[in-house]
């Protein structure tokens, strides 16, 4: 049984005046644990809306997100979601963001600020624990938006364009913790599923691309990366993946 | 006294990062290039890097040195490890870390300000005290409590 898996899943918005807008058509995957998947497509094509679907944010409008077998109905608590805005709140220091991410979990505060305390030290924002996010960098921004979504260890991290509006450098390095993160066992996630609009990060991180086509949303391919890691983003094998990928698209 | 890094820790480890990716060196222009932007974009980073011993620039061409390899090796409290030992030995901070004991390991921003002006008057003091905190608190040299606008030593010193 695959972790996770979309069956026929469709989303449409209506409104009495206007014909149905269907954004996401049909989509049926499915997500094995340890799997690093990345979303890509053009814009509009509900890259995010799947995503959203995927967490139990918003319910499908036709078919069906299983986790573990079960239907998701409502925020499902073994996923954890990382932002392109960041999504912190500026009144919250550093540590009390992250601690925010146990919001849910029944257990002290004592046992709280710990575990986001471990969690701030193992993602390098040890000395910002008293900081607001007005203080930091887009990069440190994005850094605490990724500790409080694995402080509860989720299962699956799900990311909506985490990197795109960061400066590039910092983009590159950030790129880099994340793969080292996922490859470490003793750390969450271990699964992880990226929406993104690049398809060079795509193929730099993923197991497995998924091509979605311009709306209403469907799957125009599954495109296995078998390169091995550490990988090489200027390969030419690589090179070769994004420019199949990208004439998928255009 | 000599500057401080003006760009983020992230830029830094970024263009390690890439520099690695050449097996340990490149043409500044180059990875420029790449990344679609201005010689003069990447200039601070470089800057940094220098500073901070984790490469040599040699006409053009980026070297990541062991100490570089060293900082990308390690994990988040290594890292901050070797950037507590590099910066601590900087004028500035060797500077910043005098004043602050002298007065008890605590000393409010603005006092940091008017002592900054005094001794270097020529770049724009408050400024420099961002940066300062920025870096400060990366290698757990100093704190900052933005409410009280106080700074104070950190763990690590």
């Amino acid at each position: 049984m695959p972790l996770l898996e979309l069956r026929n899943v469709t989303k449409s918005f209506t409104s009495k005046t206007q014909t149905p807008f269907v954004v996401l058509e049909h989509i049926t995957m499915a997500v094995d644990k340890g799997d690093f998947v990345c979303i890509v497509g053009p814009s509009g094509c509900g890259k995010s809306t799947l995503l959203r679907i995927i967490c139990g944010l918003i319910p499908p409008t036709d078919g069906q997100v299983l986790y573990k077998g079960t239907e998701v109905k409502g925020v499902c608590e073994e996923m954890a979601m990382v932002f392109q805005s960041f999504a912190l709140f500026p009144w919250l220091t550093v540590l009390e963001n992250v601690e925010l991410g146990l919001y849910s979990k029944k257990i002290s505060q004592e046992d709280k600020r710990r575990k986001a305390l471990k969690m701030i030290e193992m993602i390098g924002l040890k000395g910002f624990e008293e900081a607001y996010p007005r203080e930091l960098s887009g990069g440190m921004k994005q850094r605490v938006g990724l500790a409080r979504a694995l402080v509860s260890e989720p299962t699956v991290l799900l990311m909506d364009e985490p990197f795109s509006s960061l400066d590039p450098l910092t983009a590159t390095h950030l790129r880099e913790e994340l793969v080292d993160f996922w490859l470490n066992p003793d750390m969450a996630p271990d699964t992880v599923i990226m929406v993104t609009h690049s398809v060079e990060e795509a193929v730099y991180l993923a197991n497995r691309v998924i091509v979605l086509s311009h709306r209403p949303g469907t799957i125009i391919k599954e495109v296995p990366v078998d390169l091995p890691r550490p990988r090489d983003p200027r390969s030419d094998k690589l090179y070769a993946l994004v420019d199949q990928i990208t004439s998928l698209i255009a | 006294m000599e500057p401080i890094p003006r760009t983020h820790l992230s830029v830094v480890a970024g263009l390690l990062e890439i520099l690695e990716d050449y097996q340990g060196k490149v043409d500044a222009a180059k990875i420029a290039d790449e990344l679609m932007l201005e010689l003069d974009d990447i200039l601070p980073a470089i800057e940094a890097a220098e500073m901070l011993g984790f490469i040599e620039v040699d006409s053009g061409d980026l070297i990541l040195t062991e100490k570089g390899r060293e900082y990308l090796a390690g994990n988040s409290i290594q890292r901050k490890k070797i950037l507590n030992q590099t910066l601590s030995r900087t004028s500035l901070f060797k500077w910043l870390i005098e004043q602050l004991r002298s007065r008890g390991n605590e000393m409010s921003k603005e006092e940091l300000i008017a002592l900054l002006e005094e001794e270097m008057p020529d770049v724009d003091a408050a400024k420099m005290v961002k940066w300062i905190i920025e870096w400060g608190r990366q290698a757990l040299i100093l704190r900052y409590d933005s409410n009280s606008q106080t700074i104070k030593l950190g763990d690590l010193v």
